[in-house]
């Protein structure tokens, strides 16, 4: 979408030999990655390749057994092998950072006891103390924005999956992230509503919105990720531009994972002549 | 056979009764659920030493009969301490910590059950361990708790009975007082089990509504 300027100093989250095992199960080895401000980077794998552990290990939702982990410059997880020092990161400190990270889930996890409005007021009115007329003035302006806002006096439990995650994502814009880590947005929905929560990512993304996303959706990964990065049992197997990493890979890994999607498109091609 | 007189001529002490074995259920039932989210969380931190503690707390109020824990707290304590205790404060302490256990286990589950999705998203949104406790967890899982909760202060409610073996002057501990006098236990033992029924028939009726209305 936008031209990611690569060649900066400082990229907006930067991860460096990041690890983490479940015990004797390795989820993540020594993981390098960095994510430049203004930047769509999609996390594609096969289930099980830890990129939900990689992506939950960034706002600290995980805690990671090792590594480094800096978010516009300011380190919030700083562990060496073996030590335990944690850099005198204090928990007052990772709240900080969380706020200034957005994150919107597979199962959109809204507060089933509060209204649209109220969900997505919520961070900024315990978390920033903000004052409630510009707080619900700006959340009605992203309730807008989601396509939501006639449903703001609604409750959860009478939206859509579709109009669930277009909440979500407005909460969690709310509190004016720096970043925005996606779960799996889409995994939990009908397929018919898979296109509205893909189109308002898209908005963000064409506004310069810095994105990391965790996808099994390959058609946004090539259209609308700027650079996407192949996880398998743990470490990353390829990284680079979509179309590069995706229609042409060398990686054998990548091409079996992408042949997969090829297959299925395969075998429904006959259902689909009918 | 019946000579319902009996119980018009005391209706007074029967009303007195029914006042001691009211105030002593709201006592013990808002000393017992303050004490009982406390163990509660008391048992969800990771301080191994805490949390410990408020198993322990549990399981000995579990398993120890109300009734000798009744007569312990008023009889066996004040010798142990080398102190006086009033019936009255060894009645409140007793029956408090006794359905503090209860409540615990019944609060512990509530929060346990709740969807770990909901601490992430708080989490996520930079919310403290307390500001995601008071704001997001605790009004789910209370909402979802009302009708265990209910089940459990209809049962402390009967559980003040056993106050009278204290000599709290309760709704039962006054029918052994009229039947003493009057010589008609049958009435008087009828009247106070009627007028139990008639609160807490209702009152469970009310606690299954809120359960079906939650759903």
């Amino acid at each position: 979408m936008n031209t990611p300027d690569t060649s900066r100093e400082n990229p907006l989250v930067s991860i460096r030999g990041l690890s983490k095992a479940y015990a004797a199960h390795t989820v993540l080895r020594e993981i390098d990655l960095d994510v430049h401000e203004g930047e769509v980077v999609a996390l594609l794998g096969s289930s099980g390749s830890g990129k939900t552990t990689l992506l939950r290990c960034v706002n600290l939702l995980e805690k990671p057994d090792r590594g480094r982990i800096e978010i516009s410059g300011q380190a919030i997880f700083n562990q060496s092998a073996g030590g335990d020092d944690k850099a005198g990161i204090k928990q007052k400190q990772v709240n900080t950072l969380r706020s200034r990270v957005g994150m919107v889930f597979q199962h959109f996890n809204l507060f089933p006891h509060m209204t649209v409005l109220g969900n997505v007021m919520e961070g900024p009115r315990i978390v920033l103390k903000e004052d409630g007329a510009i707080n619900r003035k700006r959340a009605m302006e992203y309730l807008e924005k989601v396509g939501m806002a006639d449903f703001a006096d609604r409750m959860p439990h009478r939206l859509s999956g579709g109009q669930k995650q277009r909440v979500s994502i407005a909460r969690a814009l709310n509190m004016r992230p720096e970043v925005m880590l996606f779960d799996e947005p889409t995994s939990a929905l009908d397929p018919e509503l898979v296109g509205e929560v893909l189109s308002t990512m898209i908005t963000l993304a064409k506004e310069g919105m810095t994105m990391l996303v965790v996808t099994h959706e390959l058609g946004f990964a090539l259209e609308v990720a700027d650079r996407v990065v192949f996880l398998d049992q743990g470490t990353i197997e390829a990284e680079g531009p979509p179309a590069d990493v995706l229609l042409h890979p060398t990686n054998e890994r990548v091409q079996s994972f992408v042949n997969r999607f090829h297959a299925t498109a395969e075998l429904m091609r006959p259902l689909l002549q009918d | 056979m019946f000579d319902w007189s009996i119980i018009t001529q005391n209706a007074d002490l029967i009303l007195k009764g029914l006042w001691i074995t009211l105030y002593y259920t709201v006592v013990t039932t808002v000393l017992g659920l303050a004490m009982g989210l406390l163990v509660a969380l008391a048992q969800l931190t990771r301080i191994t030493a805490i949390s410990w503690a408020g198993r322990l707390f549990v399981e000995f109020f579990r398993n120890v009969p109300l009734l000798v824990w009744l007569l312990w707290s008023y009889y066996a304590l004040p010798i142990f301490l080398d102190i006086n205790i009033s019936k009255q404060l060894a009645g409140i302490m007793a029956l408090s910590l006794y359905g503090a256990g209860y409540y615990a286990e019944i609060l512990r589950a509530g929060i346990q059950t709740l969807d770990a999705g909901q601490t992430d998203a708080a989490r996520a949104l930079g919310m403290s361990t307390g500001q995601a406790m008071r704001r997001i967890i605790l009004p789910q899982a209370f909402r979802r708790m009302i009708p265990p909760l209910a089940g459990q202060t209809i049962i402390q409610m009967k559980n003040t009975t056993l106050l009278s073996v204290l000599t709290v002057p309760d709704l039962l501990y006054q029918a052994g007082y009229i039947a003493s006098f009057t010589y008609r236990p049958m009435e008087v033992y009828t009247a106070i089990g009627v007028v139990f029924l008639i609160i807490l028939i209702p009152s469970n009726y009310l606690a299954r509504k809120l359960e079906t209305h939650n759903r």
